[in-house]
């Protein structure tokens, strides 16, 4: 009888192996790259899957002459216009491309934005509105995405919709114009608390957030760097700096007598893919820096202007990177710091040579 | 759901009451009705499962039965010499393991700081559940031999321990749905422990075979009719229930 019991259950056991069902259909609507000739890239293509852009930085005569991409996308999705198909942009066409999932039910729109590099000077009076995660991210005068911050991160940990949970926000307590870029290190979620953050730093760089590497390598998630022309000089702008009450450690202990402090500081480096947080202060490919030199309290707005420390001289062939990146705790990266330290960021520059 | 369960129970003993007085017509023997004292003791081996795999599903890599006894005292009361009725009482656990791989699998997790992640998950998944009930089975019995008894009936059973936790690695989630953002996971953890309903009822039926003077070797499968998890709880997107064979032997006391 037993035996027989057990016969029953191996029958079962079997049979729900034998009711796995047809695969579903894939329902993704990605573009996963986008190609074309790299002598006609100023930087690396980068497209923004959470906002739906492919972001483009081209040479002056890419810019002119067009380019003929080639798409990968997800299994058995289509799009239009046509991998291949040619891109012009001296006319006031926009471009945009629409991926149908091989489902047909779902359908993804990409925004082709090119971004011009103009004047690296910032007054961070444009901000927009994640429509899915609530978060703010600040825009150029002509709309393209310059900026990037740790938002698109922190919005998978589950924090609540709304842009002030969001550690960078705009902020109208500003030096100059309407809106100022307000970082503040806020507590991890119940979520990232499982994967050992219980701290999460503001930040703004000059780059873009690579969503995929959010969770298993969050350090390449940060990409910091924009393509730049010419030799810098020095980095200017202002800041205010406010450390919350209480240093702690990664894993959440609080450590008496230690001071959170700022961190704000440019990078030149040849290239043009981007450096991230793992290689952002060491790697051999960078020239120069400008690293605010003191990250302590500043209650009233303080102009700083650091002169860039240039290992070389720039050549005037190479393709050259400029970071910049701001924090509110300068250890956030390693989750350090304190909760509620405030840096409220304005005006910065680039001045050239 | 209380009222099928009192609705339940009124047909079993209904049931039970009718067969045993067409059963008192047949036999006037020397038959006195009486009750029977069992103790029971076995192990639970089944699942925490969907009733049909969804197709987010693709391939179950293994499964183990967790750790779980059954332990408890039956009250019978033998009406005719073949029919009567068991109420009984019962700590039981009901634990599985199992090693999936899913596509496109549909998830939202709310946390207690007021936060949620929606999203679908594709890779490979890990969930091990043990979740500890006391049941009040209530049986209609049949016993056509001195073997042999037979019985068929429903359970409540009341949960005061749950876990339910595992990890997800080597996938990745998109971040609010299909056309979301693509997340690399190589290793994160959950635990929907708390979510787990307090209460379930289901169907249960089974066999006693005598084996000794006073011993019985005992099979009975619980179906629980009841999802495990709440309609408002998103973690996934279809309902599992409890579905457990108790292999074990009875003692009459």
């Amino acid at each position: 009888m037993r035996l027989r019991k057990l016969c029953y259950v191996a029958v079962l056991a079997g049979s729900m192996q034998a009711c796995i069902k047809d695969a579903p259909i894939n329902p993704e609507a990605d573009i996963e790259t986008f190609t074309f000739d790299k002598s006609q890239m100023a930087s690396d293509v980068f497209i923004d899957q959470a906002n739906g852009a492919i972001m483009l930085y081209l040479t002056p005569d890419a810019y002119e002459k067009g380019i003929a991409p080639r798409l990968t996308l997800s299994a058995g999705a289509t799009v239009t216009p046509a991998s291949g198909d040619s891109l012009r942009f001296n006319t006031a066409d926009t471009h945009q491309y629409v991926v149908t999932s091989a489902n047909g039910l779902n359908k993804k729109t990409y925004k082709v934005e090119v971004v011009n590099i103009g004047v690296w000077k910032w007054d961070f009076e444009k901000w927009m509105l994640n429509a899915k995660d609530k978060y703010q991210y600040v825009i150029n005068d002509d709309s393209t995405v310059f900026w990037s911050s740790g938002n698109p991160g922190i919005a998978l940990s589950g924090v609540p919709k709304d842009p002030k949970e969001y550690p960078l926000r705009a902020t109208t307590e500003a030096y100059h114009g309407a809106y100022a870029a307000e970082m503040v290190t806020r507590k991890g979620t119940a979520l990232s608390n499982l994967v050992g953050i219980k701290l999460f730093a503001g930040s703004l760089f000059l780059g873009v957030f690579e969503s995929k590497n959010a969770l298993f390598e969050p350090l390449k998630a940060t990409q910091f760097g924009q393509p730049y022309i010419g030799q810098p000089l020095r980095f200017t702008g202002y800041y205010k700096y406010t450390p919350g009450a209480n240093y702690q450690d990664k894993s959440g202990t609080i450590i008496p007598g230690m001071i959170d402090s700022c961190s704000i500081y440019a990078v030149l480096y040849t290239g043009s893919s981007r450096l991230d947080a793992t290689n952002i202060h060491n790697s051999d490919r960078i020239i120069g820096t400008a690293y605010l030199p003191d990250g302590s309290a500043r209650e009233n707005w303080t102009r700083f202007d650091i002169p860039f420390v240039l290992k070389r001289q720039v050549s005037s062939k190479e393709k050259l990177m400029m970071a910049i990146v701001a924090s509110s705790s300068k250890d956030g990266d390693s989750y350090k710091g304190a909760i509620g330290s405030r840096l409220v960021l304005d005006n910065l520059e680039i001045v050239h040579q | 759901m209380n009222i099928k369960m009192k609705g339940l129970l009124a047909a079993l003993l209904l049931t039970a009451g009718q067969l045993s007085a067409q059963q008192n017509d047949k036999e006037k023997t020397d038959f006195t009705p009486h009750l029977e004292h069992r103790i029971m003791a076995g192990f639970n081996f089944g699942a925490t499962a969907p009733v049909g795999l969804p197709n987010t599903i693709r391939k179950i890599n293994s499964y183990w039965p967790e750790f779980s006894p059954s332990l408890g005292y039956e009250l019978g009361y033998r009406i005719t010499p073949k029919w009567g009725a068991s109420l009984g009482v019962k700590l039981d656990y009901k634990g599985m393991g199992t090693k999936d791989q899913v596509q496109y699998f549909s998830t939202i997790i709310t946390t207690e700081d007021g936060g949620t992640f929606a999203g679908q998950f594709t890779g490979k998944n890990k969930t091990t559940v043990r979740n500890a009930y006391v049941v009040f089975p209530l049986s209609a019995t049949f016993a056509p031999s001195n073997k042999w008894r037979f019985q068929l009936g429903g359970y409540a059973a009341w949960l005061f321990s749950s876990n339910f936790y595992g990890s997800v690695s080597d996938g990745y989630i998109r971040n609010g749905g299909p056309t979301g953002e693509k997340v690399m996971i190589d290793h994160a953890t959950f635990d929907f422990g708390t979510d787990v309903r307090k209460f379930d009822i289901g169907l249960q039926g089974g066999a006693l075979r005598k084996v000794g003077n006073k011993l019985e070797v005992m099979g009975n499968l619980n179906w629980g009719l009841r999802p495990v998890f709440a309609n408002e709880f998103k973690g996934l997107d279809f309902p599992l229930y409890n579905i457990y064979l108790t292999l074990g032997v009875a003692y009459k006391i």
